[in-house]
């Protein structure tokens, strides 16, 4: 790695750093405890940037999924193998901060909820996609396939979110869940720290995906070595 | 002139894929290993079914069609399992590959055989699903037949994508079902409803938002399988 992308990346933590800094600060200190909800509310603040940061990186996977089927490049592959599993990651805080706010506010861990349900069936699709790739040897065949899997898996999402909210329609779900209530009525120094939150989220997936990328490339370089230096003579 | 090449193109293209679809049937006839056992599973997942239901406290109409559903379901993965493992046997697969085929014509081969094996399978359970829930579903046979058949396309087209992708896993019997249910799940959950409001008498016409929504699927998965099997089926 060159020295000026050394630098580079050493900012960008730095900087991920502060801003996570700045956040705690703001969540824990600035931002003033919700009425109705009590300080089980400031959940939200973790709550709302992972689930933006999952579907980001989902998106950045079907991205990268149709670079590498065009261009067929390893570069491609890994960048979406990095995002598919920072995806997972922050899908499976979301799905585990969302019951903890859940159940002092609508009295269960779970309910069956659209929202909740298509962020449970995001979660799998995207689990199965690791999955698929941890069990199948390196080389061109597992990069194809995660690949068509990573398409295939993202164009699902909007036949989800429908299935799920027509299902649901059946058997109306409760008020507090309604969307409208969370942004409307929201303070400003809530709407502030919500950003501030969104934004050291986001620097942290290119910090991750920055990191996830130096590893598979040294992985790659590893085998490299190994085939000339082990197996040649 | 240009019109004519097309129809001899489009003459060969079919011709393909019928004979694709021709050998799984008389590779099917010759052996009955499939289709007898994508039966006897489902039966037998609708009767363990109605062994862990009480049907004395739910009512049959509101809990069938989701075991309905889930049998097929089953039963279909034993089929989509099948379809492309056989091929790996012998390395027909690799033969397949070299013939002179569109890659696209293997798929619709392969899906209208998957599909057809599935139909079958589905209307003989039919009867048995009618005499063990106690409803009656003649009434209802023409919507029925049209639901199905749209809820099993849309599971076939996908299922046969990844099938020809699993098949060439080592841990294929587990992958397939692992890759494909969490997909499948708008198709399940609109066959289902589409199914009970079928089933409770309703006409098509008050469920058009499914119908749109799984015939969409099906339609846009054979869209995105033509454009990518080519990277699937590739050695």
């Amino acid at each position: 790695m060159s020295e000026e992308a050394k630098q580079s990346s050493s900012i960008l933590i730095w900087l991920t750093a502060l801003a996570f800094l700045i956040g705690m600060a703001a969540i824990f200190i600035y931002v003033p405890t919700e009425q109705m909800e009590g300080a089980v509310q400031r959940i939200m603040y973790f709550h709302i940037p992972a689930a933006w940061l999952a579907f980001f990186s989902f998106f950045i996977v079907f991205i990268c999924s149709i670079l590498f089927l065009w261009k067929k490049e390893r570069e491609w592959d890994i960048y979406a193998l990095a995002s598919a599993e920072i995806g997972v990651i922050f899908c499976s805080l979301v799905l585990i901060t969302g019951p903890i706010w859940a159940r002092p506010i609508w009295g269960a861990w779970w309910v069956w909820d659209a929202r909740l349900t298509s962020t449970l069936i995001l979660w799998l699709i995207y689990v199965s996609y690791l999955m698929l790739r941890y069990q199948t040897e390196a080389g061109s065949m597992r990069a194809r396939f995660a690949a068509v899997l990573g398409i295939i898996g993202f164009l699902d999402i909007p036949f989800i979110h429908f299935s799920v909210l027509w299902w649901r329609t059946f058997h109306p779900p409760p008020k507090m869940i309604s969307p409208e209530g969370l942004g409307a009525g929201m303070d400003t120094s809530m709407v502030a720290t919500l950003m501030l939150s969104l934004g050291a989220f986001t620097l942290l997936y290119f910090v991750l995906m920055g990191q996830r990328i130096k590893v598979e490339k040294m992985k790659d370089e590893v085998e490299q070595l190994k085939k000339d230096h082990l197996y040649s003579n | 002139m240009h019109t004519g090449a097309l129809v001899i193109a489009m003459n060969r293209y079919l011709n393909q894929v019928r004979a694709i679809v021709w050998k799984d049937f008389i590779t099917e006839l010759k052996t009955r290993e499939l289709f007898s056992s994508m039966f006897i599973f489902a039966l037998l997942v609708i009767i363990i079914f109605i062994f862990s239901i009480n049907l004395s406290i739910v009512k049959a109409s509101e809990i069938g069609p989701g075991v309905m559903w889930v049998a097929f379901l089953f039963a279909g993965t034993i089929g989509l399992n099948r379809s492309f493992i056989l091929e790996k046997e012998n390395d027909c697969l690799q033969g397949l590959l070299l013939a002179p085929v569109d890659r696209t014509a293997l798929y619709f081969g392969k899906l209208i055989s998957n599909f057809s094996f599935l139909l079958i399978m589905e209307f003989l359970i039919l009867p048995i699903f009618m005499i063990f829930f106690n409803i009656d579903l003649i009434p209802h046979l023409l919507p029925l037949i049209y639901v199905i058949f749209a809820g099993t396309l849309g599971f076939c087209t996908i299922g046969t994508l990844l099938s020809s992708l699993s098949a060439n896993l080592k841990t294929r019997d587990i992958m397939l079902p692992i890759l494909l249910y969490p997909l499948i799940i708008p198709i399940i959950i609109g066959s289902v409803r589409m199914t009970s409001q079928v089933i409770a008498g309703e006409p098509l016409s008050s469920m058009t938002n499914w119908l749109s929504l799984v015939l969409c699927f099906d339609v846009i998965y054979i869209a995105v399988s033509i454009m990518i099997i080519d990277f699937v089926l590739e050695e």
